[in-house]
């Protein structure tokens, strides 16, 4: 009854017309910063939930850029490693190292001839994409283990074999086939070893062979020349990561380009969130000052009949919880019903994303929800201080 | 309730009221429980402005004011409204309605701004006794002097009090309806052992005043 009757007494006076764009102006901002909010989420998701990626890690093989300036002084210092090491962005970085002697590679069967030159790298295990069962090297065994890129085979089977009339190879038969390594002594003494090829990487575009063994035929063969790689792999969770490549611009170096081409997409995303938050968050500056002033105006309106209701007896208390209670629903509101919005949103979003293999959660994210508790905790505030200043008597 | 002046003397007619006897100003005075007192006040003599004072609407006096012992000066806004509530009623001399709510919502908010005293049927039957039952549902702005002074008398007896000042509030009536109207307030006031003040500007005998004052 005392509801009814204070509604009739300080409602008659206030318009409608105020009060309807005071609410459309907090249901728009609230709808744009719990929008970005929600975008931030997804975007978070795709770019590190597990169902999307296929591995947590991502290598990236980097050298110095080749140009005037660097010509022949391509290989990277200590310090530049230990910069690289301590990037944030980086989980671990793998020296590829080379062979520092001269060697060539035959073939023993006289119906498939071949001879080359050739040069080895190698990097620590851990950066290798395969890890075959014959990878291992033994000092007095005669066999040198070999991995090369699949790129080689693919050259071999699809222009030289056909250019030539040579028969296609399959990886299997390939395997299956020995060569013969020559090492050469810095004096021009030459030593064979056999050699088989164990497997096909994507990862890394040489003739890599076991670590142990780079080491041991360097120490034999090597001309001691500059023992600091030239190339590493670096290992990180996310190639696209802008900041990554930024670094790696900065440092004059470069890294496969396909893979960290998503930064700039990913750079352009950011900016349009970026954008969503600063505009919600200043149409939500907007929208409290319009509350705010529509609080005011109510109160302003009917200042004769408060004073009045005071002079009567009312408290200030009651009539304080009676304005918030007049107020302050339509702001719960609004929050719940742009939250439903979203959570529609997200949910069609997510059917649609779903049919292109992308995967998102169908509901709100945690920290949405947690945003709307925030943004309502602000309108509360917002609401309480503004009635308290005016019904001052 | 008690009600205690002590030395009181508005500030704007200070000048004016320091050279004249008065049993009120710059005097002690002690209002009882359960005392009926009568206070008769020439024009200009400070007669709102005394009520005000006692009701805490107005504060530019110097000396002090009890409620029941504590200096009104000392008490904040919620405890005047809880005062408001439950100690002190009030009959105005500009009655002070909601000009567009009717006589009864008028009368109603009284009623439950606290724990209501009495029911909603008290409302009919004491607008039954000084006969303005037909405006019960009426916008107060649209009645007359008379009827208003009337729905400002009930308002004022619908809520717990234990004092009840009342400013000329009989000054739009015929005599007629002056006594319906003392005869309720005594009955409510008796009904409640409450104390209460009463001014005006001549001599009269509505009640059985314990004492009669002069401004």
């Amino acid at each position: 009854m005392l509801k009814k009757l204070l509604k009739k007494i300080i409602s008659t006076a206030s318009g409608r017309t105020k009060f309807v764009m005071a609410v459309i102006g907090l249901s728009v901002a609230l709808l744009l910063i719990l929008s970005a909010v929600q975008i931030q989420a997804n975007y978070n998701e795709l770019l590190h939930g597990k169902t999307n990626t296929d591995s947590t890690a991502n290598f990236l093989v980097v050298n110095k850029q080749v140009n005037n300036q660097t010509i022949n002084a391509t290989s990277l210092s200590d310090e530049e490693l230990k910069q690289l090491q301590s990037q944030p962005f980086i989980d671990g970085v793998g020296n590829i190292s080379a062979s520092r002697f001269k060697a060539s590679i035959e073939s023993y069967s006289s119906t498939f001839p071949f001879y080359t030159d050739i040069a080895f790298e190698t990097v620590p295990d851990a950066f290798i994409d395969i890890q075959p069962k014959d990878w291992q090297w033994d000092e007095n065994a005669d066999f040198i283990p070999l991995i090369i890129p699949n790129m080689f085979l693919d050259i071999y089977n699809f222009q030289f074999s056909v250019s030539q009339g040579y028969p296609q190879i399959t990886p299997d038969v390939l395997k299956m086939i020995s060569f013969k390594i020559n090492l050469q002594y810095s004096n021009g003494q030459k030593v064979s070893y056999t050699g088989r090829i164990v497997g096909f990487s994507d990862r890394i575009s040489s003739v890599m062979v076991p670590l142990s063994f780079m080491e041991w035929a360097n120490k034999r063969f090597g001309n001691s020349l500059s023992n600091k790689p030239s190339r590493v792999v670096i290992k990180t969770k996310d190639p696209g990561n802008p900041e990554l490549v930024k670094y790696l611009q900065n440092h004059g170096l470069t890294a496969d380009a396909d893979k960290t081409r998503f930064s700039k997409y990913r750079q352009i995303v950011n900016a349009i969130v970026g954008v969503s938050w600063v505009t919600g968050a200043a149409m939500l500056l907007f929208a409290l000052l319009i509350f705010t002033l529509f609080i005011q105006l109510t109160i302003a309106s009917c200042k004769t009949e408060i004073q009045l209701l005071i002079t009567l007896g009312a408290s200030p208390k009651q009539l304080k919880s009676f304005l918030m209670q007049q107020f302050f629903p339509f702001n719960l509101i609004v929050t719940c019903v742009v939250l439903i919005i979203i959570a529609g949103l997200q949910y069609v979003l997510y059917h649609f994303l779903q049919q292109q293999h992308i995967f998102l959660q169908p509901y709100l994210s945690l920290s949405t929800i947690a945003s709307a508790i925030i943004v309502v905790l602000v309108l509360w505030w917002v609401n309480r201080s503004t009635i308290k200043k005016y019904i001052r008597i | 309730m008690q009600i205690k002046l002590e030395n009181i003397i508005p500030i704007p007619l200070k000048e004016n009221l320091q050279h004249r006897s008065s049993d009120i100003w710059n005097t002690h005075q002690v209002f009882n429980a359960g005392e009926w007192v009568k206070i008769k006040a020439p024009s200009g003599t400070g007669k709102t402005t005394l009520i005000h004072f006692f009701y805490q609407l107005r504060f530019d006096f110097e000396g002090n004011i009890y409620w029941d012992n504590i200096n009104t000066k000392q008490i904040n806004v919620d405890s005047v409204a809880i005062v408001r509530q439950q100690k002190l009623s009030i009959v105005f001399q500009d009655l002070k309605l909601f000009g567009n709510l009717t006589a009864r919502e008028n009368i109603e908010i009284n009623r439950v701004l606290q724990q209501p005293y009495c029911t909603s049927e008290k409302i009919d039957e004491m607008a039954a006794r000084l006969g303005i039952t037909s405006i019960l549902n009426q916008k107060a702005s649209l009645c007359s002097y008379g009827e208003q002074q009337r729905i400002a008398i009930i308002r004022a007896l619908v809520q717990p009090f234990e004092f009840l000042l009342m400013d000329e509030p009989f000054s739009h009536l015929d005599n007629n309806n002056k006594n319906k109207a003392a005869e309720l307030i005594a009955a409510e006031c008796s009904e409640r052992n409450a104390a209460f003040v009463v001014t005006d500007l001549d001599d009269n005998n509505f009640f059985n005043y314990h004492r009669k004052l002069i401004l």
